[in-house]
């Protein structure tokens, strides 16, 4: 280039060198361009510009539209290559677990039955388990697997949130980004942040069916009901985590969520400013905040549930197993061995696997441009969908009355179910809709009911 | 009861073998996954500014680079500050004459080479070019 130029040069080494990433360059367009006129060009002919620009950088991406999250990721001084296409790979994944849920199902044909073979020495996962359960326990049908699913879940989201620590950055200025990065630019780092986020939504889900399975086959009466106690607390927590998981994507989607998930803390009475500071980590959302939700996140909910999960499963087996009649009231007496039941558990296993990975591929998760300082237009008012119906709540009235004491109230009606309303007979265990606690289940369905006409109608749009 | 032992360790072997695969697929897209790396390394070039800046038998110290610019009979000359024994910055002497390793103790001349272990060998040099402009570029690579 010519040095009389009247504009500065904008490609070769150390040029540009005021920008960071695609979208402060994008935002320099837009906001000053064209010299004569700043401003007058459409956010598409900036986007267009920047493209330009970075192609004559040799930097641009091959392959990639810049738009305003994946901008961030994107560095303007030096060129980074996509990783390419994965999907062909995971499906590759996806087809050999396939093949080997079919041999699982195949080996089942020639499963043991308790005492009629000699077994294989147990290794120390089959340690795990009672040598033999009744056949009973393990009746899809009648449990669901929805308790084994959960634990499943949430080992997929301690590996995958493992992976994700290795390139996040808990810092206000550049987690969004960092989130945006393993989104776009690390191999494989969008399968895992998909399987992280999926595998969080599915577990409220499958916990939520857990939930609805035992009191609606009676199970949680007396000597299980301080493990459904553990239970309903396990599920607070998980919601806990989710909430926490959610806001550490520190992007535009969580702001309002943040403002007013928190803001209900104050309206506690006397105790709620203390409350809050305790949260937040200061007297209003922060960088302070992104530590301590952070800190809670990956460490004091993550340990807490842990211990929650151990003794949860303790104390299926100490109170007997899986709610079944006692064996001389039992129809069927069969039993199976603990190699029998590892199979299933695997091949529930496999197969949640193969749901969770062809979901990860299809569906990306959410994830929007870093948290400003001041609030966009675009930025979304809504909870996210587990608080939706907090959220229609909130709408009636009293924010302590509507958002606080009834969830809580709700809660605690859960936790206090099998303490006080009539159980089923022992005789009754075992299968569905027992006459003994038909008053709980009805509760209970009509909790679950409630909670999702709320979460419908937070959805529809607001009729004035 | 043979035929069916046959069959099912047949089958076992078969889903082992599945899920050893999808464990080395697993294997293989984690370590992708680890091999990324989210930082620019550091920069390869650095502009030392006008010529005339360094009249002959002056040295100047970039701790940025980090290196020593000479003017010495070679001409401009940069020398490498990194230790070459474990990496560490080495330090001018006080009497401006060669360097001394703080972490453990090696000492140069002040064109680099080794006086005193435990480094064997001699500070590296870097490339300095002029530009049309009279000014220097220095280049790490």
């Amino acid at each position: 280039m010519k040095k009389d130029n009247l504009a500065p040069s904008i490609a070769g080494p150390g040029k540009l060198a005021s920008y960071n990433n695609a979208f402060e360059l994008y935002e320099y367009i837009f906001e000053t361009m064209p010299w004569w006129n700043p401003g007058s060009i459409t956010r598409e002919e900036a986007w267009a510009l920047a493209n330009y620009v970075l192609k004559l950088n040799g930097t641009r991406p091959e392959g990639l539209t810049l738009t305003t999250t994946n901008g961030y990721a994107i560095p303007v001084h030096r060129a980074v290559t996509l990783p390419g296409k994965e999907w062909p790979g995971v499906l590759v994944l996806t087809g050999v677990l396939v093949l080997a849920a079919v041999g699982m199902v195949l080996q089942a044909r020639s499963k043991h039955t308790a005492g009629t073979a000699v077994l294989p020495k147990p290794n120390f996962i089959h340690h795990l388990h009672p040598p033999s359960i009744p056949l009973l326990q393990s009746r899809f049908r009648y449990t669901l697997g929805a308790g084994g699913i959960s634990v499943f879940l949430c080992l997929v989201l301690l590996v995958t949130g493992i992976l994700e620590m290795y390139f996040y950055i808990p810092s206000a200025e550049h987690a969004a980004t960092s989130v945006e990065v393993i989104a776009t630019l690390v191999p494989f780092g969008n399968l895992i942040r998909n399987l992280h986020y999926w595998s969080a939504q599915l577990l409220v889900i499958v916990m939520t069916i857990h939930l609805i399975r035992v009191v609606l086959t009676g199970a949680y009466a007396k000597p299980r009901r301080f493990n459904f106690l553990l239970g309903v607390i396990l599920l607070v927590f998980i919601l806990l985590l989710d909430f926490t998981g959610y806001i550490l994507r520190w992007d535009e989607g969580i702001r309002w969520a943040l403002v007013v998930g928190t803001n209900l803390l104050k309206t506690i009475p006397w105790i709620g400013e203390g409350v809050y500071q305790f949260v937040m980590g200061g007297p209003e959302a922060g960088p302070a905040t992104l530590t301590r939700f952070y800190a809670w996140h990956i460490f004091g909910l993550t340990i807490g549930v842990a211990i929650l999960v151990g003794w949860h499963a303790f104390r299926v087996r100490r109170d007997g197993g899986i709610a079944v009649p006692p064996p001389e009231k039992r129809e069927d007496k069969t039993r199976i061995t603990r190699f029998e039941l590892l199979r299933r558990e695997v091949l529930a296993m496999v197969i949640t696997g193969i749901v969770l990975l062809l979901i990860s591929v299809l569906i990306p998760a959410p994830i929007e441009q870093p948290l400003q300082e001041t609030g966009l237009d675009t930025s979304d008012s809504r909870a996210p969908w587990f608080f939706l119906w907090v959220q229609q709540l909130l709408k009636y009235g009293d924010p302590f009355f509507w958002g606080v004491l009834i969830p809580l109230i709700v809660v605690l009606v859960l936790g206090l179910l099998p303490y006080v309303l009539p159980k089923a007979k022992a005789e009754e265990l075992g299968r569905w809709f027992p006459r003994g606690n038909r008053l709980a289940q009805v509760l209970v369905v009509l909790i679950i009911l409630a909670i999702t006409v709320l979460t419908v109608l937070a959805n529809l749009p607001i009729i004035q | 009861m043979n035929k069916t032992t046959n069959r099912r360790d047949f089958l076992k072997l078969i889903t082992n073998a599945l899920f050893s695969l999808g464990g080395l697929l697993g294997l293989g897209g984690l370590f992708r996954f680890f091999s990324f790396q989210p930082d620019p390394g550091p920069p390869t070039e650095f502009d030392l500014g006008p010529k005339y800046e360094y009249p002959r038998g002056h040295q100047v110290i970039r701790l940025d680079i980090p290196a020593a610019i000479q003017h010495t009979d070679e001409g401009i000359i940069a020398i490498s500050l990194v230790c070459t024994h474990l990496g560490c910055t080495v330090e001018g002497n006080e009497d401006g004459e060669g360097f001394t390793c703080p972490c453990h103790g090696s000492r140069y001349s002040k064109s680099g080479v080794v006086l005193e272990g435990p480094a064997t060998k001699k500070l590296a040099r870097y490339r300095i070019e002029e530009q049309e402009d009279n000014t220097l570029m220095l280049y790490t690579k």
